[in-house]
């Protein structure tokens, strides 16, 4: 028997059962967060030349666990707290299938810890991409399998919710667009734990010598489909979470909701081409395929982006114009709720996301370009611009909405997380710039030592990297300062935040 | 019976305005890797 309150604040009716599933996401995402946080921290103190602080093996094993909290763990536990947000309260209807929430949850949790687990002994020192012939434990493997079987199980119900809810009449004709951009997330997140299950299930068994070989470039090729495409589930979750920011907030609505609604279609059909980004140096496919997928399908997926990009702004200046601030151009963008975290983090992660993020996602993904950036601390920063300084500051924004409308508690603090989303910004965007410009003059990606001591032969960068890392490790830091201030404001208001009466 | 107004209005000028900007930076960046490509890394 479903019971549904009516939220006081936004005037949501919320599943209460759905909405304990939504909580606990949260915090396990907080908690992943937290934990590759401080890896994070600890990886950009290394990579600053100046400073260097860990050994070599610590360097690889924190980089590979880095990733997998802050880049996997944390997104997809916040996504899925978010398709039990939009069920619940976009949509207005009961979870019909509570247990299986449950299941995908303990799963996550399982393979998270288990990949945590073993990285950090030592088990797994194959990188994020755990290329073969490269052989992790096998243990990892099943952990990553664990962890995207529950994935995958949260999106299906969120599938089932929607195909239930419409039989008992919880929508009309169509999704909302916040859930319809999380429909479109969850179909592309099938798409990509699809690609997961096909390469690394056979890797499981050759790790465990039950297959005899696995083929590099099947691999290569197959990894990306899950590796890239996960970032693709970001990028409509991140949409998603811009539309539904801008409703919440200030009323906003999209000025053409049909153009919105086939930009997400467009992220379905063509996104996941994306994922030859990383092939695009690779000698196994033909530079036909390559730029087939990369100069003319990637654009439809960037044409969707732009509309998005142009769309929620235009939805933001209609409502504030609509408010009374006609004045001259701006007005509307000078008397926006600024001192709101919610809407600040929304603002800085769509500016970010589209300069930073976006922009150099077209440029570096063109096969003429990616040639002198591929496997730099370039691409380092562009992917920094769009999963930390898009994705990250995006649910930032939105977890101050659900800390008051699902765990109903007031924002402790209030003065510093109205800085907070600028602090983390601010920080995102010099470390971003920062690793592009050495980049560009050639510093790779992921190295430990680019002093290249011991090695046969001598190579000496351009002096100006010395400036562009330094650059990058300030950013770190002050990334890190408001992610601390984020996690620390979250639980504290989450724990000790002053009860919203209903 | 008053004329009716059939002009286009833009709903959301300012968004607009930083659309072109947004394309002017993009074209900007864009040319700047040309000629990195060309002056930097000797690509003909």
């Amino acid at each position: 028997m479903a019971i549904f309150r009516t939220d006081a604040l936004s005037g949501l009716k919320i599943d209460k059962a759905t909405e304990n599933l939504v909580r606990w996401n949260v915090i396990a995402a907080l908690a992943t967060l937290a934990v590759g946080g401080l890896l994070g921290l600890l990886v950009v103190l290394t990579r600053w030349p100046s400073v260097h602080l860990l050994p070599l093996d610590y360097y690889y094993r924190f980089l590979t666990l880095h990733g997998i909290d802050a880049l996997l763990a944390w997104i997809i536990f916040f996504e899925i707290a978010l398709v039990h947000f939009t069920s619940a309260a976009l949509l207005g209807t009961r979870s019909y299938v509570p247990w299986l929430g449950w299941l995908a949850f303990a799963l996550m949790l399982a393979g998270g810890a288990v990949i945590n687990v073993i990285v950090l002994m030592g088990g797994a020192d194959v990188m994020f991409t755990s290329y073969v012939p490269l052989k992790g434990d096998p243990l990892y493997y099943l952990g990553v399998i664990l962890f995207a079987v529950g994935a995958l199980l949260g999106f299906i119900v969120f599938f089932i919710n929607i195909l239930l809810s419409k039989r008992d009449g919880g929508y009309k004709r169509t999704l909302p667009l916040g859930a319809f951009g999380m429909l479109a997330a969850s179909i592309i997140a099938v798409l990509t734990l699809g690609h997961g299950a096909a390469i690394m299930i056979p890797t499981w068994l050759w790790s465990m010598d039950l297959i005899g070989t696995i083929d590099p470039a099947a691999y290569r090729l197959v990894f990306w489909g899950l590796g890239h495409s996960s970032q693709q589930i970001n990028v409509s979750a991140m949409v998603a979470v811009w539309y539904m920011s801008s409703a919440f907030i200030i009323g906003g609505k999209p000025v053409n909701e049909k153009l919105s609604r086939t930009a997400f279609v467009l992220y379905i059909l063509f996104i996941n081409v994306a994922s030859e980004h990383h092939l695009l140096v690779d000698p196994v496919f033909s530079t036909w395929h390559k730029i087939v997928n990369t100069s003319y399908m990637m654009h439809l997926a960037v044409l969707a982006s732009m509309i998005h990009a142009f769309a929620i702004p235009a939805s933001i200046e209609v409502a504030l114009r609509k408010q009374g601030h006609t004045r001259g151009l701006f007005e509307w963008l000078k008397k926006a709720p600024w001192g709101n975290p919610a809407f600040s983090g929304m603002a800085i992660s769509i500016l970010l996301f589209g300069f930073l993020g976006g922009i150099t996602g077209v440029i570096f993904g063109t096969e003429q370009f990616n040639i002198i950036r591929h496997n730099t601390i370039a691409i380092t920063g562009h992917f920094h611009g769009t999963v930390v300084a898009g994705t990250t500051i995006a649910f930032m924004g939105f977890t101050y909405l659900l800390i008051q409308y699902v765990f109903r508690r007031e924002i402790i603090w209030k003065g510093f997380a109205t800085i907070q989303p600028w602090i983390y910004g601010v920080g995102v965007a010099l470390l971003s710039i920062g690793m592009m410009s050495a980049g560009s003059f050639g510093v790779p990606r992921r190295h430990y030592d680019i002093t290249f001591s011991g090695a046969p032969f001598s190579f000496t960068f351009d002096p100006s990297i010395d400036l562009f890392l330094s650059m990058m490790g300030v950013g770190g830091v002050l990334a890190v300062t408001g992610g601390v201030l984020y996690i620390v404001l979250s639980f504290g208001s989450i724990i000790w935040g002053k009860k919203i009466e209903q | 019976m008053p004329q009716q107004d059939h002009r286009d209005i833009i709903e959301a000028p300012g968004v607009f305005v930083l659309a072109l900007i947004f394309l002017a930076v993009f074209i900007v960046i864009w040319f700047a890797h040309l000629k990195w490509l060309m002056d930097v890394w000797g690509v003909q």
